[in-house]
């Protein structure tokens, strides 16, 4: 598969270390931030492909970050994480364009298949893009 | 298809006569009777153009039926943009209310020198807060409006069903035990991969799991079932132990704007939203219920990917 990138994002600093370690040694390439403002400001200066997204976070919450995330790059795949399932926020993540749920404490080989999941769609999308702009 | 067959098969009908008289002249003739040949051939003739005047008015009574169907369609749709907009009005309507009741009552307590009480700033906030909430209660209405209106081209991605549902049910399961609300899962092994669009998959199964909890509200049982029917297709089935819909509102249990819930509970978009997602996966969405007895959701989905069309 292709290089991709990764985001994780989330305020749990323990959690957020372990994830990216564990996905590094898989060879994802992986970063790691702490808040949405920080994960919004990242995402202008660098490229990535995939987010994962934690719900419940101090500041800008999960759901307004996927908002301001999908308005400014509507083309990023965003895996929502969350601890304590609340059903509202589930109903509202995949109706702004999560591409799915993980619920913590992630099983790293189910977030790895979604995190490819989420990357051959995003790799779906840019091809039907693609063939849009050259008809 | 069954309509045509049998269309011109009574296209036919009417020319038997014509033919049998035919053969009857071609026998008289043959045994020397010309008179009653004449007859018959003359029968044939008549009843020949009677057939073929008769099936000339089917044909044009069948193209009147088809523009009439038309017609009806055509009407049956604006009679649904009516009822739509009555929906998008009466549901703009009442924050609209509320934020003038609000900027009335605010222009109340600036008037003279109102704004020296000393609860005037609370009260100020309070009535701010109150309309920056409806304004996001009309926002949230309009962006999913925009949603059911735009024409989302889905994404096709292999998908493992089982895997998809179990993950949307673990989503809903925790805040469901605590109203004792079990999810009964019965899913079949062996079910082929389906080729489909999981987000949007996910969003309908996780919306019919959610519409399930409200239904029980306390006490009961959510069985979620998937297996492999005919036509390679799957066959997903959510069931709950709720109240129950009422037959009259079954036909509408799909429209947009169309909700039981009360105002500002619901927008009811949400199963007009699950039931155009299946349209666009190429699959069918139905309901069965009754009072009392709960209501099962049933989703037909192509295991190939096919082009549905909305």
């Amino acid at each position: 598969m292709k290089e991709f990138r990764v985001l994780i994002v989330d305020d749990e600093l323990d959690f957020l270390e372990t994830i990216v370690k564990r996905l590094k040694r898989r060879q994802v390439d992986a970063t790691g931030i702490d808040s949405g403002i920080k994960a919004l400001e990242l995402l202008e200066k660098e490229h990535f492909d995939v987010v994962i997204l934690d719900v419940r976070m101090p500041g800008l919450d999960g759901i307004e970050t996927l908002k301001e995330m999908k308005k400014k790059r509507p083309l990023l795949e965003v895996i929502m994480l969350t601890g304590h399932a609340s059903v509202e926020s589930g109903v509202q993540g995949m109706q702004y364009g999560a591409f799915d749920y993980v619920m913590k404490p992630a099983d790293i080989n189910d977030l790895l298949e979604k995190i490819k999941a989420a990357h051959e769609r995003k790799a779906l999308h840019e091809e039907k893009v693609r063939e849009t702009k050259m008809i | 298809m069954p309509n045509e067959s049998r269309y011109t098969i009574h296209e036919l009908y009417p020319y038997a006569a014509s033919v049998l008289t035919a053969g009857l002249a071609i026998a008289l003739c043959l045994s020397k009777e010309i008179i009653w040949a004449a007859v018959a051939l003359v029968l044939a003739v008549t009843s020949f153009l009677a057939a073929r005047r008769l099936t000339r008015e089917i044909k044009k009574a069948n193209e009147q039926k088809c523009h009439l169907d038309q017609q009806l369609i055509q009407s049956q749709k604006l009679a649904a943009i009516g009822e739509l907009s009555s929906g998008i009005a009466h549901e703009i309507n009442n924050p609209l209310a509320i934020i003038g009741q609000e900027t009335e009552w605010m222009k109340q307590i600036m008037k003279g020198d109102g704004l020296q009480a000393p609860d005037a700033p609370d009260e100020l906030r309070d009535s701010l807060r109150e309309i920056v909430s409806q304004v996001d209660r009309c926002k949230e209405i309009t962006h999913k409006l925009l949603d059911f209106a735009r024409k989302k081209e889905p994404l096709i991605q292999g998908a493992d069903v089982n895997k998809l549902i179990e993950d949307m049910a673990r989503l809903v399961e925790k805040e469901a035990s605590q109203k004792n609300i079990k999810l009964v899962r019965n899913y079949q092994k062996d079910l082929p991969r389906v080729q489909t669009d999981p987000p949007l998959l996910r969003q309908v199964v996780l919306n019919l799991l959610n519409n399930a909890a409200y239904a029980i509200g306390k006490d009961g049982d959510i069985s979620i079932s998937t297996r492999q029917s005919a036509n390679n297709s799957v066959e997903l089935v959510f069931s709950d132990t709720g109240s129950g819909i009422p037959k009259e509102h079954l036909d509408k249990i799909f429209d947009p704007f169309f909700t039981t819930k009360p105002p500002g509970k619901g927008t009811g978009l949400g199963l007009s939203i699950s039931h155009s997602i299946i349209v666009k996966l190429g699959g069918r969405i139905t309901v069965a219920s009754e009072v009392g007895c709960g209501a099962t959701f049933t989703i037909h989905l192509p295991v190939e990917a096919s082009k549905g069309e909305v």
